[in-house]
């Protein structure tokens, strides 16, 4: 570690430091949110398997996670095609990785007239989602926000047919991919709702609207309508709770279109994360971007190091909150978490 | 009445640059009737129209959606054009084996790659997704391919990228290929931490990397 600064000792919990964000006053320091998904399961010591099919090691694993590493978010996740495989989606499972896709359930177009709003109590791994919820709701609720992680309506489109067939039709068959997409969105509606119900944020995730696959043009035609459903949704129902969205990979030409979504919180991946708050820092609260693969194969060094450089972008760090870009990569040294956080209580002071 | 090559060549062109499959199909059984050379409009018409494509993905005009509807109209094209190219037109293609590491089953990127590849004129063999590490350097040893093409989207199945680039080297014959890799998490510096000859971000990036390490190299 550098020992040229010491790391400062932390005044305020996580849930007071999230909730100076949204009263717009300065916390003592910014917050962390690595995206801690399918790791928390490293941190209990169970397979990454168990941790995704079992709502009590999932739940544990996220309160163990926080625990340890004492991080200002815990985000209940393990695939962007949870949503999906409750309608339908078949999922393959590994002992040590997140579930992949197996078989999408929708074959031919036809085949939408099959697709339905889920059954959270018992379709797909739902419940285990909300199970994991309300124990982290119930242990650690109190002291850290607790958001749990769903797949935006073109992220569980694109899991429900094939993600080459889908991007090709919104082309060749638009009003088909608005019919579905308009399901996608109420099975988010429910989500919503069911997360709001435990006492847990919302928090959504559209990778498949990243800037490598969609247009600016399609993202103001088939990803931002969809997705400014869900935020209204959270902020007519969420008791102020914002609106968090986080899209993978390469955004910044879609930043523009992604503003009509209207959400308040932009997780972003691999962009400059400088150039994004001049853009639109004005409007949204960013979050980022320590590089995920950085995580996994760097040194706590160079983390901190990675960290610091992106808080000097931020210049004056105003609603901004540090963060691995994309999920925290199962197998990262612990170290390497520890020390994107104090990276935050380093370089991300307000009371000095 | 028969229309000037180059008008049809035009079409065959627009028609892929344009995404508008029914123009290439109309084009191309055109050349076919008007006994025009089959190589020439593939070349000069066809993949013409994919590059272009090409270019506005490099600018960001066009995506992913495009170039998949713009490469379909391409293959479309071919598909009636291919029986009637002359023996004489068989030329030696630079030999490409790309595919998804195992572990991994998104091939999006690969498949973008593939097609780009495809026309700018290598010969491509598609191993899918999620490939055993073995088979890319036993597919390169089998068809002659002198490039190997790795990608991945997820950081559990990177370390397989260098597992590849380890067997090359056990087996005494790294030299002999070049070994590209690109997908979300990949980066130039984990590129160079592996040894591997090279990365890109991109579909286009791949190509012109392609071609400085196998046309320009053989130049």
């Amino acid at each position: 570690m550098n020992t040229n600064v010491t790391i400062p000792a932390d005044t305020q919990t996580s849930l007071e430091r999230v909730m100076c964000y949204l009263k717009g006053e300065k916390p003592q320091r910014i917050a962390c949110f690595p995206l801690i998904l399918n790791h928390a399961a490293r941190v209990l010591g169970v397979p990454v398997g168990v941790y995704n099919r079992d709502g009590k090691a999932m739940g544990n694993s996220h309160v163990a996670a926080w625990k340890r590493y004492g991080h200002d978010i815990i985000l209940i996740f393990s695939t962007t095609s949870t949503l999906a495989e409750a309608m339908g989606t078949k999922m393959k499972f590994f002992d040590e990785d997140a579930p992949q896709i197996d078989e999408p359930f929708i074959k031919q177009h036809s085949d939408i007239a099959k697709v339905k709003v889920p059954d959270f109590s018992k379709d797909g791994r739902l419940p285990v989602y909300m199970e994991a919820t309300e124990i982290c709701v119930k242990e650690v609720g109190s002291q850290v926000v607790v958001s749990t992680v769903f797949g935006g309506p073109l992220t569980t489109a694109a899991a429900l047919y094939p993600v080459e067939l889908l991007t090709r039709d919104m082309i060749k068959n638009p009003e088909w991919v608005h019919e579905l997409l308009e399901i996608c969105t109420q099975a988010g509606i429910k989500f919503i709702d069911e997360v709001l119900k435990r006492g847990a944020l919302p928090f959504i995730v559209e990778p498949i609207g990243s800037g490598s696959l969609v247009s600016p043009r399609h993202f103001h035609e088939f990803v931002a309508p969809y997705l400014k459903r869900l935020s209204d949704h959270i902020h007519k129902n969420g008791g102020g709770f914002p609106a968090g969205l986080h899209i993978c990979g390469k955004t910044a030409p879609n930043w523009k279109s992604m503003l009509e979504a209207e959400f308040d919180i932009w997780s972003l991946d691999a962009v400059d994360l400088g150039e994004a708050k001049k853009a639109v820092g004005h409007r949204v609260a960013l979050v980022g971007n320590v590089v995920p693969a950085n995580l996994l194969k760097n040194t706590a060094e160079e983390i901190d190091a990675e960290a610091r450089g992106i808080c000097e972008k931020m210049g004056d760090m105003a609603g901004f909150i540090l963060a691995s870009g994309c999920e925290v990569p199962i197998n990262t040294p612990p170290e390497n978490v520890d020390a994107l956080i104090n990276a935050a209580r380093k370089y991300g002071r307000f009371d000095q | 009445m028969t229309r000037e090559r180059g008008d049809i060549l035009k079409d065959l062109m627009d028609g892929v640059f344009l995404m508008n499959e029914e123009l290439v199909i109309k084009a191309a059984n055109e050349i076919v009737a008007a006994g025009y050379d089959a190589y020439d409009a593939i070349n000069n018409g066809l993949i013409a129209g994919m590059n272009q494509a090409g270019v506005l993905f490099d600018k960001e005009e066009y995506f992913v959606p495009e170039l998949l509807i713009c490469s379909d109209a391409m293959y479309a094209g071919i598909e009636i054009l291919r029986p009637h190219l002359k023996v004489s037109d068989a030329r030696e293609k630079h030999k490409v084996v790309i595919g998804v590491v195992e572990g991994d089953t998104h091939d999006i990127g690969k498949n973008l790659v593939k097609i780009m590849m495809d026309a700018a004129g290598f010969e491509v063999h598609d191993l899918g997704r999620n490939v055993p590490l073995a088979s890319f350097v036993e597919k390169a040893k089998e068809v002659g391919a002198k490039l190997i093409c790795l990608s991945t989207l997820m950081t559990t199945t990177m370390d397989g990228m260098s597992t590849v680039i380890e067997m090359l080297k056990e087996e005494g014959i790294r030299d002999a290929y070049k070994v590209i890799i690109g997908g979300g998490p990949i980066s130039q510096a984990f590129a160079s931490k592996i040894g591997a000859d090279g990365y890109a971000d991109n579909a286009a990036g791949a190509i012109r990397l392609a071609n400085n390490l196998l046309v320009k190299a053989a130049a």
